[in-house]
């Protein structure tokens, strides 16, 4: 199977978006974390949908060798995007956008507002591996692979 | 300062971690197998005792591996709260006549019931004439579900064979563990080459044979293959290739047993985390530590193997 691309990707949550019986019931406004509900995963593709509360952080990641697009359906979320020697580039998607990125992007999403955020995600291939960034005191930028599991199946939710 | 996550550490739920597939031999099972004259049978040598089965060299068999009390003991050191004993189908036992099979099936299952905590157990199916009843008895007795041979599901006469019984699984809401069978090797062989070659085929022929015709014939069955379904995942190229479909089947889990982070991980990139589950084979091999993340060591000890054991887990994650 052939890996879908950021066009593909973005027409595939645009149109999940559109039909909240396939993920309504699967949203929790209830959990102090982000939530995690894989609604498909195949050889080519992986979809969820991710609630967001309390202005939940992902930390700045990559998604190794996926693509990805996300469409907000709920509430806003914040994208940062990592600039060296400066403040991250900010970009804010609301209810009704979407948006999508290759595997060379590095980001970090937040929710920051007081309303939650519901947010369809879809990764091809299906995520894998992630790389996670820190920043060490003296400002060297290192980054760990992880698995997809630890982003999203993540130990606290067991 | 740019943390990974930034989110407290939220305090995790204490769960249990369960291994899904290791091997004793109940103390009534070792003496049914020592009564015996011809193989398979348990024969006292000068050097210990030693296993002797049809066509295959003596194995020695250090009886402190199936000693329950150094057996709790290494499951408790390896952080297991559930270990779920397997029966030795290379033995051959489910495959003898029935007459010979039934009192060495009935010294196991009353072996395993009277073993303590954390040990539970797998039923094992006589194959010469399968028997639902018997079967809903030992799943009413607490067994948590039934093992068989590979070989034993390997095609549609399989499931003819074995299909009313895997309906008396369905019925109870239990699982069925797939477990490679006996393996033929070259006469000279070493000593892994059955479990390199013959189960790598044997599983991987029962997990396709499954999709084919096990799917189809009992829908709401959860299925727990042993040893990666002999890595037949990583096949999927190839199956699509040749015209066949991947679909995927949250009814189906992996054991992990004799794998590492490698194949685990290769695994994982191929159908995602949340079918694989901890087996890890003990005494045949010790238990590996994955290093593949905590997430990761959680999904498969804890979450996974509890869906595979609790048919409302499979219906809440699905």
């Amino acid at each position: 199977m052939s890996a879908l691309d950021r066009a593909a990707l973005r027409d595939l949550v645009t149109r999940i978006a559109a039909e909240p019986e396939r993920w309504r019931g699967l949203v929790r406004h209830d959990t102090p974390e982000r939530h995690f509900e894989q609604l498909w995963r195949d050889d080519t593709v992986d979809v969820w949908v991710i609630t967001w509360t309390n202005g939940n952080d992902t930390g700045f990641h990559d998604h190794d060798v996926s693509s990805g697009a996300v469409a907000v359906v709920e509430g806003e979320l914040i994208e940062e995007r990592l600039v060296m020697g400066g403040a991250p580039r900010r970009l804010h998607h609301v209810a009704g956008e979407t948006f999508d990125f290759d595997a060379s992007h590095v980001h970090r999403m937040r929710q920051d507002s007081a309303a939650p955020a519901v947010s369809i995600h879809a990764y091809s291939p299906p995520l894998w591996r992630m790389g996670a960034y820190s920043v060490e005191p003296d400002g060297t930028l290192r980054r760990e692979s992880i698995s997809y599991a630890e982003e999203l199946r993540p130990v606290a939710a067991a | 300062m740019v943390n990974r996550f930034s989110e407290p550490v939220h305090t995790t739920p204490v769960a249990t971690a369960i291994d899904i597939h290791q091997h004793l031999w109940p103390e009534p099972l070792l003496r049914a197998l020592s009564e015996r004259r011809e193989p398979p049978r348990l024969v006292r040598a000068a050097e210990g005792w030693t296993l002797r089965l049809a066509g295959e060299p003596d194995a020695p068999v250090d009886l402190a591996d199936h000693d329950p009390d150094r057996r709790a003991a290494l499951a408790e050191a390896d952080g297991l709260g559930r270990v779920l004993i397997a029966p030795s189908v290379p033995l051959g036992i489910e495959a003898l006549p029935a007459r010979q099979a039934e009192p060495l099936l009935e010294a196991y299952h009353a072996g395993l019931a009277a073993l303590p905590a954390p040990f539970g157990g797998w039923a094992a199916i006589g194959t010469d004439a399968p028997d639902p009843d018997a079967l809903a008895r030992r799943l009413d007795e607490g067994f948590a579900g039934a093992c068989v041979a590979a070989e034993s599901l390997a095609g549609p006469a399989g499931y003819e064979r074995l299909g009313p019984l895997l309906e008396t699984l369905e019925r109870a809401e239990a699982p069925l563990l797939v477990h490679p069978g006996r393996a033929a090797a070259p006469r000279g062989a070493p000593p892994w080459w059955g479990a390199l070659t013959g189960y790598v085929a044997a599983m991987q022929e029962a997990w396709y044979a499954f999709a084919a015709w096990g799917r189809p014939a009992h829908p709401r069955l959860r299925v727990c293959f042993a040893m990666l379904a002999g890595l037949a995942p990583l096949h999927r190229e190839r199956l699509t290739a040749r015209g066949g479909r991947a679909d995927a089947d949250p009814g189906v889990f992996l054991g992990v047993s004799s794998y590492g982070d490698r194949a685990v991980d290769a695994v994982v990139r191929e159908i995602g985390v949340d079918q694989l589950v901890f087996g890890s084979d003990r005494p045949v091999v010790a238990p590996r530590e994955l290093s593949l993340g905590d997430a990761v060591r959680a999904a498969i000890r804890e979450r996974n193997p509890a869906r595979l054991l609790s048919a409302a887990g499979v219906e809440a994650a699905a």
